[in-house]
Parts: C-alpha cells; sequence; structure tokens
C-alpha cells in the first residue's frame, strides 16, 4: 500500500469511526452502554489495549471510571484532581501525551498517579463550555506505533463528541431528578387533596350522630352505579368525590334540627332543605378537577316526577349523577338508623325503591343499582355496596333474593 | 456470536473459533469473552476464522486487539485465517499485521498451529 493509499484508507476509517461514533452517541439506548462503545471505538481505531473514560463530579472533584478496556477492574480508581488542574484541563481542550510532556505531569499533581497505575499514555479532557466533564485516558498502541498528529486531532475531535453528550446526559439527569421531585409533590398534593375531602365529609358525618359513616357509604355507592353504567375512570372518580361532599351544606345547619328526633316545624324543614343550595355555593367556589361535582351537590334531592327540592327540576333537567346519587343517598339512608325510626328491612327497602321507580328515582339508575345488588349476591361483581350493609341485613337480603322471596327487577313488567 | 450455532472448533491441541457476519457492536464482547474461557481452560493456541465476516469495525478491532493481548500474555499463539481483503487491509492499516499470522484458509491456519512447538 503506497502512502496515498494508505493516508485515503485510514481517513475513510477515521470518517467511518466519527460517524459510527456520531450514531452510537444520539441513540435511545441505556448511557453506560454508548459509553462503553464509544470507548470501544477509540481504542479500536488507535488499536490500544488499555483504556477509559471517566466522569467529573464537580462536587467531589473526582474522575471516576465510567467504562474501561483492558485495564482490569478500576471501578475504585477515583482520580482526585485539585482545582488547578482542573483549570489546566479546560484551557487544554485538545489530548496530550502525558508521558513525554513534563509540564502535563506538573500540572496533574496527585492525578497522576491514578493514571501512571492504569498505563495511560494519551488523556484528553472532556469540556463544554469551560466545564471539565471527564476525561478520556488511553494507553500504548498495540504496534508499539507512537501518536500521530493526527491522531491527536481525531481524538480532539472524537473527545468534543463524547463530552456533548455527557453533557447532554447531565443535563437529562438533572432533568429527570426535577421531574422525580415534583411527581412526588404531586403525589403528596393528591394524598392531601383526598384526605382533606375525606376529613371534611367525616366532619359533615360527625354533625349527625346517626348517620356516622353516611357520606362514605353514598361516595362508594354512587361509584359502584356509575361504574355499572359504563362511566369513565374519570368520571366514576368524580361521582365518589361528590359522594363524600354531598351533605357538605349541613355544616351550616343547626345540629339541633339535624339530629331532632320528634317531626320538624315548617322553618325548621326549611332550613333543613336549604343544605343542597349551601352545598352548592360552597363547592362551586371550588376548582375541581372533574366538572359536575356542585350540581350533582344541588340537585341530590331532586325527583324525576318533578316533586323535589330546591328546584323542583323536571327529569331531563336532572343531571344523571344526581340521579345516581338520589338512590345512593335513599338507599343509606333507608338501610341505617334514623332518630325517627331504626333501619328498614331488605323487604320494606325494596320495595321503597320499587314504589318510587319513576317517581324519585331514575328508571335506568335503579335498574342498575339492582344490577350491581344480583351480581354482588351472586359472585359475579366484586363487593362494592354490600360490604357496607350491616351483616343481619346483608344475609337476609342474600337470602330472599336466592330464594327468590324479593324479586330485584317485577317493577319492570 | 450466536449461542444457538455452535461457533468453534475444539481439536488436538487447538481451538478454531468462527465469527460472525459482523464484527461491529459491542455485542462481538462476547468473542473475547469465549477466548476467555478456552484461555482459562489451558487451551493456549487459538485460531480465529474469519470467512463469515464482511466487516470488522473499530470497536471489532478493539475487541481483537483485546484478545492479541491476553494470549500474548498467556505465551499463547493466535492466528487469524479467511480475513477479506478489505478487512486484511484495516488491520494492515493499522500496523496489527506486524503483530499477527493471517493465513489464507482456516486449514492453513490449522496445520501451522499443530505443528507450532
Amino acid at each position: 500500500m503506497n502512502d496515498v493509499a494508505y493516508g485515503l484508507e485510514r481517513l475513510l476509517f477515521n470518517l467511518d469511526t466519527l460517524s459510527e461514533l456520531g450514531e452510537e452517541l444520539t441513540s435511545p439506548k441505556d448511557f453506560n452502554k454508548i459509553v462503553k462503545s464509544s470507548l470501544y471505538m477509540i481504542m479500536g481505531n488507535f488499536s490500544a489495549f488499555k483504556g477509559a473514560i471517566f466522569q467529573f463530579d464537580h462536587g467531589k472533584k473526582t474522575a471516576k471510571p465510567i467504562a474501561s478496556k483492558g485495564i482490569g477492574d478500576i471501578n475504585d480508581c477515583v482520580i482526585k484532581l485539585e482545582e488547578e488542574t482542573i483549570k489546566e484541563l479546560v484551557a487544554l481542550k485538545t489530548p496530550i501525551d502525558i508521558s513525554s510532556n513534563k509540564k502535563a505531569t506538573s500540572f496533574l499533581g496527585v492525578g497522576k498517579t491514578g493514571l501512571e497505575k492504569i498505563k495511560v499514555r494519551i488523556l484528553a479532557p472532556l469540556v463544554v463550555r469551560e466545564d471539565l466533564l471527564g476525561l478520556i485516558a488511553i494507553g500504548e498502541k498495540f504496534s508499539g506505533e507512537v501518536y500521530s498528529k493526527d491522531d491527536f486531532r481525531l481524538l480532539s475531535v472524537i473527545a468534543h463528541h463524547i463530552a456533548v453528550s455527557l453533557h447532554n446526559q447531565s443535563l437529562l439527569r438533572k432533568l429527570m431528578g426535577k421531574y422525580d421531585e415534583n411527581k412526588k409533590l404531586y403525589e403528596n398534593l393528591i394524598c392531601i387533596y383526598y384526605d382533606t375531602i375525606h376529613a371534611f365529609a367525616t366532619a359533615i358525618d360527625a354533625k349527625d350522630a346517626y348517620t356516622k359513616g353516611h357520606s362514605h357509604r353514598v361516595s362508594a355507592y354512587c361509584a359502584a352505579i356509575a361504574n355499572e353504567m359504563k362511566w369513565s375512570q374519570d368520571e366514576t372518580e368524580g361521582i365518589r368525590i361528590a359522594g363524600l361532599l354531598h351533605d357538605i351544606g349541613k355544616i351550616a345547619i343547626d345540629k339541633s334540627i339535624i339530629n331532632k328526633d320528634r317531626p320538624l316545624t315548617n322553618n325548621e324543614f326549611v332550613e333543613l332543605n336549604s343544605h343542597p343550595v349551601i352545598g352548592y355555593e360552597i363547592l362551586s367556589k371550588v376548582k375541581f378537577p372533574w366538572t359536575g361535582i356542585p350540581k350533582m351537590v344541588r340537585n341530590h334531592h331532586e325527583r324525576v316526577d318533578g316533586r323535589g327540592y330546591p328546584d323542583s327540576l323536571g327529569s331531563n333537567e336532572i343531571s344523571l349523577g344526581s340521579k345516581i346519587m338520589t338512590v345512593a343517598d335513599s338507599f343509606d339512608a333507608m338501610t341505617t338508623d334514623r332518630p325517627y325510626r331504626p333501619s328498614l328491612t331488605p323487604d320494606e327497602v325494596i320495595m321503597e325503591l320499587k314504589k318510587n321507580y319513576n317517581k324519585q328515582f331514575d328508571r335506568d339508575v335503579l335498574h342498575n343499582f339492582f344490577s350491581i345488588i344480583r351480581k354482588e349476591i351472586v359472585g359475579e361483581n366484586k363487593p362494592a355496596i354490600m360490604p357496607f350493609l350491616s351483616s343481619s341485613f346483608a344475609d337476609e337480603l342474600k337470602t330472599k333474593v336466592l330464594n327468590r322471596t324479593i324479586n330485584l327487577f317485577s317493577f319492570e313488567k | 456470536m450466536s449461542g444457538k450455532v455452535k461457533n468453534f472448533k475444539e481439536l488436538e491441541g487447538c481451538v478454531v473459533i468462527y465469527t460472525d457476519n459482523y464484527l461491529n457492536d459491542i455485542e462481538g464482547v462476547k468473542l473475547e469473552d469465549e477466548c476467555d474461557v478456552f484461555l482459562n481452560r489451558g487451551k493456549k493456541k487459538i485460531v480465529i476464522d474469519f470467512a463469515n465476516t464482511e466487516l470488522v469495525n473499530s470497536i471489532g478491532i478493539s475487541i481483537l486487539v483485546g484478545i492479541m493481548e491476553k494470549v500474548k500474555k498467556r505465551n499463547g499463539i493466535l492466528f487469524f485465517s479467511s480475513l477479506k481483503k478489505v478487512n486484511h487491509d484495516i488491520f494492515n492499516m493499522l500496523g496489527l499485521t506486524k503483530h499477527i499470522s493471517i493465513f489464507q484458509t482456516e486449514e492453513e491456519a490449522i496445520g501451522k498451529m499443530l505443528a507450532h512447538e
């Protein structure tokens, strides 16, 4: 091979290496693998049999190996760099032959010992915008030939590419760190958000000695019905929250009225029945991530026959969410003791619900509600309603549905 | 290096390892690992046959230099065979042909290897 042919061959080989290095550095592979491949490319290009890439830690002022070849285990080969050495390396920008350059030996200080241990011949600083990011260290060529000026130039170009990649990786790591931090903050906020809503629900129910857990049960029943009616996960979550807050207006109602065990006077009725509107006013000022919550709360005492309160809306004007909430709220009222009466029996509850079909309750909602009860009893659905009922009530309901003493769907005939 | 197809031949006195189509990515390290296994078992005469290899790039060179260095350290003998011209030119350009015996065919390499004391 004559000199021209050799020169051309070498140039093409170098170009190939640079092109492959560019491809490698921009590939979506694991970063450690990219660094390792890059080191192999450099070493292959110069036929060196020892080499390593170090990443510089600004905090500790140390360079730690992130890839190596032909040196054995050098994980503990951490090179300490003095402030002056760092400045000199940044100023250098080009590779240096540390075995022949006495000046290099002096400014490397204590770091030289570490590099000598792994028989480094050439050192290329990895610098981006006056910032030292790492070092490429390579040993002798296998052929024993000395590194030429062209080798130094090529290594300088390669080092710059790798430095940019290290810089980008460092930025990405910082960004990922921030992302994780923000994600944790967001998750904490969500927890606080839910905890606050649950605390409100508990506070609402605490006003009424008889309705402990009422808001949580209504919330669970609403979510179960919405789920049965194929609402999306997000919409279901919305009605679950609405269920928890549906009686928030009761916070403004006198406790003696809520807990009264005798018939209410007209004025007391008016005050008690204002709780959906008060609830609406409170919740309208809250920016919920779900739509329709204030309206659902306002209309949870509306009836499909138009005889509900506070707005006496017709069936078409009542949202489906409010219709679901009406069934859930009434079912819980019927299945729990009240100041003025004990809990109804399963026969009485089912009869009451059927009696008010198409009057107080929406047909589809009631059908789906009964469907859930049946599915839970026969084991088709994961229990969502039954666990909240008293064991005696649940057992009796189950037996009667299975014996067909209670026919859940007879109202449809 | 494929793990499914047997890619080496153990003869009395030497081992022949066959390289894959390409020796151009970090997966090629398996070739170095395979040589390590034989060297650790005391097999110091190794022939690497490149008949199936179209391309050796800088990563491949790095792996081969690593093998050459390891065999040298163990006082072993390493021969290359069946190199395509393009790969031979690269080895030549990098000055490696001065340090490794390269044969036209696998049989020729084995013959020389077995004759070597």
